[in-house]
């Protein structure tokens, strides 16, 4: 070393030491890769935080390099997924299965057996659908054995079973197993993929899952459901998950693989009992009081609603068979009854009718509109309170004719007949059955003014006090006359003149008219219609000539015309 | 005890008598009925290594006689920590039938412990495997037994000693 680099070290011997290492640093290749190695995850850290450079510079070269490993060992890949892609395909199959099981909780909704009421109930305390329940109470199975064996080579893992189970040799029933799956793949299956999952023996079905290293074989007892195979599925992973390394380098030493019992044991929890025997023999008094009492209120309801059915039929035929009523629509909410229709004011109350079938009025809402009804009873009704008829008169309509009978006055009768048109869907009138019940007063007061005889003295001069009953007769008769033409009952006066036989036949004659003139000048004076006077008939005495005072009188007689044409 | 199960697999020709050396094993008794094995048979036996403080139970997988395995035959040898070859000594045509196998196999599965049963010792007149032959096969195996399923000459030893083998091989070599 010269005196140069001696002033070189002394002046830069530090730095030049630090150039060295750097130097050597950068040179060679294991200490940049080293110091890479050290800094690469906090630089990737940081890069990440601060863009997304990274993950867009990663993404391709990342992606192409999964791909190859795929290529290359899907096996391994498929063996690493496997406890994590069969939790996540097995819970998008369940979503799927409980949907299905909704539609059948729907199909068989309408199932009111018994047994389909109870298992409603408990379902409904379980919380779970009632299809799901029945699913679970239609199939009866046990998970007896359970044997975890190593694919690899078909040495007996763990077994486990029930202590009623009978037991063979796990480890010849775990090898014989492997050899019959082997002896099936490669007999059966040209692409040695396939894989024996389950065989029938009598009582019994053997279940196996298959797992990257082991098989999971289940000797169950019945039938069991396929939600069995997802249960047991997730327990292989389970074990997996936990021991699949173990499983993998299993060479037939159990303590490699601790404690793998107690996950296998979780098998033998999936069983669907029968009923135990006591409830086999039936169900249970509670259970079959409650249900008695469901049947007698069911049957007690059922009679009842049936009774009101047959009232409310009772009650559309009544009112529909009463004139003047017409029923639209009866409604019934349990015993009470709502009638809607029309009603005419003069037709019998719809109270009254359900009254006459037991039905009080605190039973009914009637709900009617007014209208005129037509039908025969309520037109002869109508026709009753417009012309206010007499008790003694009846009155029906026949098609559009008003029938009237029975004894009415004359005047009742004639207001009738003036008026019956204007009843609404009457235009005849047939009283050929109506009388009039005053004739027969009237027929008495003619009785008693009829034939009577007025007397005189001679000439045309009244015997004393005939003069004054004259009077007073042609005073009634007026009366009676006008009465007649208010009853329309003419009524014809005739008056006869007599003399005695004394004198000349002649003579006499005209003596009669004159006395008959006197007295239907009389009559006249008392407002008697002339009209109705006629000559008198003239009459002589007859036999012996003698002056006979009884033969000097006028006789008035009364004579009611057309008597025969009246009521 | 530790228990330890290990999956053994009995392979020869036809009729040289596997099916009867497991038997005479497992249940110690020989049938004299000939047992045409079709497929594969399991039997189980549990021996005691009380020195290794070890309870080993072999699951032995009587495979059918064949000359050469085929694709279901090799299935069930899959996994298996030791092989039992069973030749006939009176057919010396089955040591080649075994020679075939165990090359068979182990190009299939590696290296495996496994024991030779030259068997049928007691028709020791009809013998037609010369010492000097047997000792050359036996250098191929691990051990190597002349044994007689009838009666039960070396039986048990051999697959005892396969049992050990398969113990340090699998236990002590892991």
């Amino acid at each position: 070393m010269n005196d140069l680099d001696q002033l070189k070290e002394l002046l830069f011997g530090a730095e030049k030491q630090a150039l060295d290492s750097i130097s050597e640093r950068v040179e060679r290749r294991e200490i940049r890769t080293a110091d890479v190695a050290d800094i690469l995850p906090e630089a990737i850290h940081q890069s990440h935080q601060k863009d997304g450079e990274l993950v867009e510079s990663l993404t391709q070269p990342v992606g192409e390099c999964v791909q190859q490993a795929l290529r290359d060992e899907p096996e391994t890949y498929a063996d690493a997924l496997y406890p994590v892609m069969g939790p996540a395909i097995r819970k998008s199959i369940m979503h799927a299965l409980r949907n299905f099981s909704q539609q059948i909780n729907e199909a068989v909704d309408n199932s009111i057996s018994p047994k389909g009421l109870k298992w409603r109930w408990q379902a409904s305390r379980a919380g779970i659908p009632f299809g799901e329940y029945v699913l679970q109470k239609t199939m009866r199975y046990r998970v007896e054995q359970a044997y975890l064996i190593s694919r690899e080579n078909g040495l007996l893992v763990d077994h486990v079973h029930h202590e009623s189970s009978i037991i063979k040799d796990s480890d010849a029933v775990s090898a014989m197993f492997t050899a019959i799956q082997d002896f099936v793949k490669e007999s059966f299956s040209p692409d040695r993929t396939g894989r024996l999952e389950s065989a029938d023996m009598g009582d019994f079905t053997l279940w196996a899952v298959h797992g990257p290293h082991a098989l999971l074989v289940c000797v169950i007892r019945g039938v069991p459901p396929k939600s069995l195979r997802a249960d047991l599925s997730a327990i292989l992973e389970r074990i997996h998950f936990r021991y699949g390394d173990a499983i993998r380098e299993y060479k037939g030493d159990t303590s490699t693989i601790p404690d793998v019992e107690v996950e296998l044991e979780r098998c033998l929890q999936f069983e669907a009992r029968e009923e135990s025997g006591k409830a086999r023999k039936g169900p249970p008094v509670p259970i079959v009081i409650f249900l008695l009492l469901l049947v007698s209120i069911a049957a007690f309801l059922g009679v009842r609603s049936w009774m009101y059915s047959q009232q409310q039929d009772k009650l559309d035929a009544a009112l529909n068979a009463t004139p003047g009523i017409y029923v639209t629509k009866i409604d019934r909410s349990g015993r009470n009854f709502a009638v809607r229709g029309l009603r005419d004011p003069l037709a019998m109350d719809v109270a009254d009718v359900a009254e006459s079938l037991d039905i009080p009025a605190e039973r009914l809402s009637v709900s009617m509109q007014p209208f005129q009804s037509l039908q025969p009873e309520i037109l002869a009704e109508r026709a009753a309170q417009m012309f206010d008829k007499p008790e003694s008169v009846d009155l029906s309509v026949s098609g559009t004719t008003l029938v009237v009978s029975g004894e009415a006055p004359s005047a009742w009768r004639q207001t009738l007949q003036s008026r019956f048109s204007n009843l609404a869907g009457i235009d005849r009138l047939d009283i050929s059955g109506l009388q009039a019940s005053d004739w027969q007063q009237f027929a008495d007061r003619v009785a008693s003014l009829n034939n009577r005889k007025f007397f005189f003295q001679s000439g045309v001069d009244l015997v004393e006090g005939d003069q004054d009953k004259l009077r007073e007769f042609a005073s009634e008769l007026a009366k009676l006359l006008d009465d007649a033409r208010d009853l329309e009952y003419p009524v014809s006066v005739t008056i006869r003149g007599s003399t005695d036989s004394i004198g000349d036949a002649g003579a006499n004659a005209v003596l009669a008219d004159r006395r008959a003139t006197f007295a239907a000048r009389v009559l006249a004076s008392a407002g008697v219609d002339a009209r109705i006077l006629r000559q008198p008939e003239l009459r002589a005495a007859d036999g012996e000539p003698r002056a006979d005072v009884s033969q000097r009188y006028v006789q008035i007689d009364l004579q009611p015309e057309s008597l025969a044409d009246l009521p | 005890m530790t228990p330890l199960t290990s999956k053994v697999c009995v392979v020869g020709d036809f009729a040289v008598g596997k099916t009867s050396v497991v038997e005479r094993f497992v249940t110690n008794q020989f049938s004299e009925k000939y047992l045409s094995t079709v497929g594969v048979k399991i039997d189980t036996k549990e021996i005691d290594f009380p020195a290794l403080g070890l309870k080993h139970k072999l699951v032995i997988w009587d495979v059918a006689g064949a000359e050469e395995f085929g694709p279901r035959e090799m299935a069930y040898l899959r996994g298996a920590s030791g092989y039992i070859y069973v030749a006939d000594g009176t057919r010396s045509a089955t040591l080649k039938a075994v020679e075939r196998l165990h090359s068979q196999i182990s190009e299939a599965y590696g290296s495996i412990p496994c024991v030779l049963l030259v068997n049928k010792r007691d028709l020791k007149p009809d013998w037609e495997v010369s010492d000097e032959r047997f000792d050359t096969l036996a250098t191929n195996y691990d051990d190597a037994y002349r044994t007689s399923a009838k009666t039960g000459d070396d039986v048990d030893q051999a697959i005892t000693r396969l049992a050990e083998l398969i113990i340090d091989n699998d236990i002590r070599g892991a």
